[in-house]
């Protein structure tokens, strides 16, 4: 498939769409000022963001979402374990720094952030541009990022060297939280999103 | 007091909804993390109503609200559940829904959906 200028740009306001949605829906459920803005989408090279990932040696909570419609689709969130420790203070409307270790509130509030973030993104990508998306169950794990990471692409079965990234920032209360929101749409239904939109690919 | 069986494969949804129903007079007589316990949990606790989940790993909402309803035709389950989609809402009130709140979700609008339920709105 050519991916054009034109065609990324459509992807990238398709994104935008579908974060800022995600990203209301979490500010309303931590009931604080977060936020999830979309830094850039791009076209990367799988081998040099693997070793990206790898040369990140923090321990890391993520979870990964896989999508079932006509849109093959993953998400993966992940953050360092001490960040999943504010957000479970603020889900459960908890002082700061009452959570000191990884548990299993924890392990359900990250739990359930992923289904909040993944169901927003297809609540978007479903009424905005026709697709048929509906999240499974998020899947929660400790683990390395590199580790994580490969796991997705081992598990979207990916052959080319190439993926469809989303970067964002994530930012609570003003400060940025460190994570990675890894939205892999499989290259043929990037084609069909085109499709729907009229957009020639 | 009215019973009420919450549903949720996410233990902090359940410990949330739970604050919320009560602090306003209900009682959660059970908790379910899926569809299959779900309807385990209403036979055996026969609850004035259900707040279901719909994405749940083993058997997830739609079907317990299925198997529920087959059991108890006058059941009452109320679907809560961040996918927002028409295709979602439909199915679930042909299967014997009676409504749908979507995640998040303020405390009101969970206790008026209830509420609405026993005629107490």
């Amino acid at each position: 498939m050519n991916i054009t200028q034109d065609n990324m740009k459509v992807v990238e306001i398709m994104s935008r769409l579908s974060i800022d949605r995600a990203s209301r829906a979490l500010s309303k459920i931590l009931r604080t000022g977060a936020m999830i803005s979309l830094s850039r989408v791009y076209i990367a090279d799988l081998s040099e963001t693997t070793a990206k990932m790898n040369d990140d040696l923090r321990e890391m909570t993520g979870v990964m979402v896989n999508f079932k419609g006509n849109v093959g689709c993953k998400l993966l969130f992940m953050l360092p374990v001490t960040g999943s420790f504010i957000l479970t203070d603020l889900f459960l409307r908890q002082p700061a720094g009452t959570t000191k270790e990884y548990n299993e509130f924890t392990e359900s509030v990250v739990q359930e952030l992923g289904n909040i973030l993944a169901s927003h993104i297809s609540n978007a990508l479903v009424s905005d541009f026709d697709a048929i998306l509906v999240p499974q169950p998020p899947q929660v794990h400790n683990d390395y990022a590199g580790v994580m990471f490969s796991n997705l692409v081992l598990e979207q079965g990916m052959t080319d060297d190439k993926l469809l990234l989303l970067e964002t920032q994530f930012e609570i209360c003003k400060t940025e939280l460190e994570c990675y929101l890894f939205l892999v749409p499989e290259m043929t239904s990037f084609g069909k999103l085109l499709d729907n939109l009229g957009v020639n690919v | 007091m009215r019973k009420i069986l919450v549903v949720d494969d996410a233990k902090v949804i359940r410990m949330v909804i739970k604050r919320i129903l009560t602090r306003h007079g209900f009682l959660v007589a059970g908790e379910a993390g899926n569809g299959r316990e779900a309807l385990e949990k209403y036979k055996e606790l026969r609850p004035d109503a259900v707040t279901m989940d719909i994405v749940m790993p083993e058997m997830d909402g739609i079907q317990g609200l299925k198997e529920i309803i087959a059991f108890d035709k006058q059941a009452k389950v109320i679907m809560v559940s961040a996918i927002d989609q028409r295709d979602s809402l439909t199915d679930a009130i042909r299967n014997g829904a009676t409504d749908y709140v979507v995640k998040p979700f303020e405390d009101d609008r969970m206790v008026s959906a209830l509420k609405n339920i026993f005629g107490e709105a």
